[in-house]
């Protein structure tokens, strides 16, 4: 926009057109479509002669979806924070996360299922595991690769190069360790769905990834908002230049994005891999639906990423009540297209 | 002993060279000023002086260390700190947070005190102490800058124009507080500015740059009465 | 010297006519019948040394490098030219392939209808398919370049990563439309008819093609491949030298000046966009046909994405010659790993039984840590880019173009 233009606009007000497109790109523009899209996926399936307890049953699937999304999903909206740039080996991250927690659970002894879940103590020591394990490769990638690309002030457009070749690369490493064949953490071990008043069937699974994922989000909260450390990098995400000069060690404060960041997406592939079945190429699917709800939530907003992840998992499941389930990519996507259109920076961002 | 002394600095941006052999002294409690035209470099010998640039030869000491090969973050350890000219506050961080990053390289004991201090100084900022810094006007991101980088309670202060897009209003009083901050906190204060009669009545002593190069220094008055200066560089 | 390898390196020779013009520093005049000359020669020669299974195996990898090559052509429209981040290129490839597909096969009838299942088949000429696999790649491009391009780069990537992931899921799924989730086979081969046995070729010219079988139908379609690949090289590099091209570079470089100058920004970054797709769906459309059978798992990100990022990232982005030259090595490391993983086995099988089923991933490593290397060490590439500014003048030495810094 020139500044000619600028002028004009500060005599005369806004053109009608302008003021339009600008409502048009407002907060309540964008939530005002995500509901039409709601409204629009119920009705198609209700069409299809899905009944009410079946939509509020998948509803709740799609919580729970969203949790697993999210938690992915917040640890790729800090990276995409703190250093600007779209990671595309964060499914990857997710997925060697499920494969570590797979390894635990193998070597273990196997212990009764606790309470009313299909695992045992060995998942919950796998998860433990994976978390800092993910966290600590995330952070020897950084070293190897994007803290180079950082020194010699590389673009964008490298980083994201970068980060494609890593998610092959991690993805290969997956493979040869251990194949391409499904995997369960419990071959064979029933999981029944518990009957809900409402005619909710949910599995008792299902609802430990929930309260895992809100759990995890609120320690993150807390660290952000609470912790000296936690405030340091949403410095560094909103303005790295000034960081420094406030005396923030930014490097360190990238080590530390780097492992929550992995961490949090080990847990994110933990719970899928519970949740469905262990796949070299989960992550990978999983990686459309996180950028849709990281964007959807602002890029760099953790909250946000977790408010877009349950909207996106909700919209995924009961979206299978009219199509196709293989489509649930397709969805998320429909929803990123929509937010990308509408208000590019997202349901909780300012206006740039 | 000068508490920061620049000795024959040059350096630039990538292969461009934007200073040549530039000196600068700033003793301990003094005010010093640099003024001159745009493109002069004085925003980069500020960048230089702060590690956000590493000279090509020349030294830089502060408090009688070589500050030269010294990254940001440990320079403010060393009790110096910067307010940039622009995006000087985290815009999506409150107040509070903005000037507990400012107290980043402080244990947390220390920064409670501090703090109110602060507070004291810009009455202003503790009123709005939990709003986020991006909603506030220019004149209180100003305070909130240099409040933040006061925080440190450092030994030297250095403002790019502290005064720059501010109204006229805020511009005295930031100036006011300026010298409040100079003499009742004893820091040393080492800015850059466009207004350059101000700064300089303000100032012990001052530099003119022109061209990456220092050209006229001494005291504040000498260089407002010299006329060379005062026809180049003050308008008349 | 018998019949057969006579007609084999007359074919061979085509290719090698087309590399000789573009090497071969003579005047325009000689260069022809030079580079003929020379590809003949050479190409009886190469076919006299090679044991037939070696020669088979360097006509069908130059025939899979070729159509690399082309789809490393269409990245380079896109990105190398015009700075479009397209990670979804296994998108158009798709298109281009099934579109061919569904032109060119017949509709099954009777008991096949049972088993393949075909939203059309035309049964139209191989030229037709071929065209048709550009044309609505490049119509989809247009499609999808109206909402997604006005975007930032990082939103691009993404978005185009997921329009592959889509393009796929349908193919996959969508049984009616090209056979969902079970193959689509029996793509005609284009002249195939010449090496039947009661083949279709003129008499006059049956010293060339009887020596020939059936199975060497191979020396055919690399002759069809390569010369594909030269018109689109020389239309490409016609189109880039052109005011257009240089718009779209100046684009690319100077976003803010090129505006100034009035230039229609979103109209210039979709029409490089679709020439790109166009481009990318032709390349799919020869894929089709030299591998007869397709489904949709051809058309997953590692071999119809990623690596040809990683052929147009060695060769050079914003150059031509770097793309082609990026897509052979990529595709020659690629096809030679597998020799070398083989020699590996035993040692992989003693440090795991399981490995050497798995070896075939230590490859996709290779290229994994390759892309990893151009990127930190060689971001221009082998083959930086030239700076013509018009074919009237020559090029402008330039050497220190900062690597799309701007962009």
């Amino acid at each position: 926009m020139t500044q000619a233009g600028e002028g004009v606009r500060a005599a005369f007000g806004p053109r009608p057109g302008e003021r339009l497109k600008a409502a048009l790109q407002t907060r309540s523009a964008l939530a005002s479509v995500i509901a039409l899209f709601f409204v629009l996926l119920i009705a198609a399936g209700l069409v299809q002669d899905a009944s009410a307890g079946r939509i509020l049953s998948l509803f709740v699937w799609g919580v729970m979806l969203g949790g697993v999304i999210g938690l992915g999903g917040i640890g790729l909206t800090l990276v995409y924070g703190v250093l600007k740039f779209p990671n595309f080996s964060h499914g990857a991250l997710a997925t060697l996360g499920a494969y570590i927690a797979f390894s635990t659970v193998a070597y273990l002894p196997k212990s009764e299922p606790i309470g009313p879940f299909s695992f045992g103590w060995e998942l919950v020591a796998g998860l433990v595991i994976a978390m800092p394990l993910v966290g600590l490769v995330a952070i020897g990638v950084d070293r190897v690769m994007y803290r180079r690309l950082r020194v010699q002030r590389s673009s964008l457009v490298l980083f994201a190069m970068a980060s494609l070749a890593m998610a092959f690369f991690l993805r290969s490493v997956i493979y040869l360790i251990w194949g391409s064949d499904f995997r369960f953490y419990y071959q064979g071990r029933a999981n029944p769905a518990l009957d809900l008043p409402l005619g909710l069937r949910v599995q008792a699974d299902q609802i430990f990834i929930l309260l895992l994922a809100v759990v995890l989000v609120t320690l993150v909260y807390l660290l952000l908002e609470k912790t000296k450390m936690g405030k340091a990098m949403r410095a560094t995400a909103n303005n790295p230049e000034l960081a420094q000069v406030r005396g923030i060690n930014t490097e360190k404060v990238i080590a530390y994005t780097w492992m929550l960041s992995g961490a949090l997406a080990a847990a994110g592939g933990v719970m899928y891999g519970l949740a469905s079945q262990l796949r070299p190429e989960m992550g990978f699917w999983l990686l459309l639906p996180m950028f849709a709800a990281v964007i959807m939530g602002s890029i760099g907003n953790p909250r946000g990423a977790l408010a877009g992840a349950v909207i996106i998992g909700v919209a995924q499941q009961v979206s299978s009540a009219a199509i196709s389930p293989a489509y649930g990519p397709g969805v998320a996507f429909v929803l990123l297209v929509l937010t990308l259109l509408i208000r590019p920076q997202g349901l909780f961002g300012e206006r740039s | 002993m000068p508490l920061l002394k620049v000795e024959k600095v040059t350096c630039g941006y990538g292969d461009m060279q934007v200073l040549t052999d530039v000196s600068i002294e700033v003793k301990r409690g003094e005010v010093v000023s640099i003024i001159g035209p745009n493109g002069a470099g004085k925003s980069t010998v500020m960048k230089a002086v702060f590690g956000l640039l590493h000279p090509w030869s020349g030294r830089i000491e502060f408090d009688g260390v070589d500050i030269s090969r010294h990254e940001p973050y440990q320079i403010v350890e060393t009790g110096m700190c910067y307010v940039p000219q622009v995006a000087n506050v985290f815009t999506e961080l409150t107040v509070d947070e903005n000037l507990d990053m400012g107290a980043f390289v402080r244990s947390d004991d220390q920064v409670g005190d501090r703090k109110q201090q602060i507070f004291d100084l810009f009455p202003r900022l503790y009123e709005r102490r939990r709003q986020k810094a991006g909603k506030m006007s220019g004149g209180e991101r100003q305070m909130v800058a240099m409040g933040s980088a006061l925080m440190l309670d450092p030994k030297l202060i250095l403002l790019d124009e502290p005064s720059a897009g501010l109204a006229p209003k805020m511009v005295d009083h930031i100036f006011e507080r300026i010298v409040h901050v100079n003499r009742s906190f004893n820091i040393a204060v080492m800015m850059v500015e466009q207004n350059a009669k101000q700064s300089l009545q303000m100032a012990h002593r001052g530099y003119v740059m022109a061209s990456g190069e220092n050209r006229v220094e001494g005291t504040g008055t000498e260089l407002l009465n010299d006329p060379d200066v005062a026809r180049l560089y003050l308008g008349g | 010297m018998d019949a057969a390898t006579l007609s084999k390196g007359i074919f061979i020779a085509v290719p090698l006519t087309l590399l000789g013009l573009k090497l071969i520093p003579l005047k325009a005049a000689l260069r022809l019948p030079a580079a003929i000359a020379a590809g003949v020669v050479l190409g009886i020669a190469i076919v006299a040394a090679m044991p037939s299974g070696g020669m088979s195996y360097l006509v069908s990898f130059t025939t899979m490098a070729s159509i690399y090559a082309i789809l490393a052509l269409g990245l380079n429209t896109q990105w190398g030219f015009n700075g479009h981040l397209n990670f979804g290129i296994a998108g158009f490839f798709a298109i281009g392939a099934f579109t061919t597909a569904l032109f060119t096969t017949a509709e099954p009838t009777g008991v096949m209808a049972n088993y393949t299942k075909q939203a059309f088949g035309l049964e139209a000429p191989f030229l037709v398919g071929v065209l048709a696999g550009g044309v609505v790649s490049g119509i989809i491009a247009f499609l999808i370049a109206i909402p997604v391009l006005r975007l930032r780069m990082d939103f691009l990537a993404i978005s185009t990563i997921g329009i592959a992931e889509i393009i796929r899921l349908i193919f996959q799924n969508e049984r009616w439309l090209a056979n969902g989730p079970q193959p689509l086979r029996g793509i005609p081969r284009p002249l195939d008819c010449l090496v039947q046995d009661q083949g279709c070729a003129p008499g006059w010219l049956a010293w060339l093609f009887g020596p020939l079988e059936a199975r060497d139908y191979t020396f055919i379609y690399v002759v069809i491949v390569t010369l594909a690949l030269a018109l689109i090289y020389v239309a490409l590099e016609t189109a880039l030298r052109s005011p257009w091209g240089r718009t779209l570079r100046a684009v690319r470089d100077e976003e803010a000046s090129a505006a100034m100058n009035g230039k229609n920004l979103t109209s210039l970054r979709i029409q490089s966009f679709v020439v790109g797709s166009v481009v990318m769906g032709l390349g799919g459309a020869l894929y089709a046909h030299y591998t007869v059978t397709i489904d949709y798992s051809h058309f997953k990100p590692l071999f119809s994405t990623f690596i040809i990022w990683v052929m147009l990232m060695l060769g050079g982005s914003g150059n031509n010659k770097g793309a082609m030259l990026g897509a052979f090595i990529i595709w020659g490391v690629w096809s030679g790993t597998a020799f070398l993983t083989g020699l590996l086995e035993p040692t992989l099988a003693a440090i795991h039984p399981s490995l050497p089923d798995r070896s075939s991933y230590l490859r996709w490593m290779l290229v994994a840590i390759l892309l990893a290397g151009i990127v930190l060490f060689r971001p221009q590439g082998l083959v930086p880019e030239d700076k013509v500014v018009s074919r009237f003048l020559g090029k402008i030495a330039n050497p220190r173009r900062k690597q799309h810094s701007q962009v």
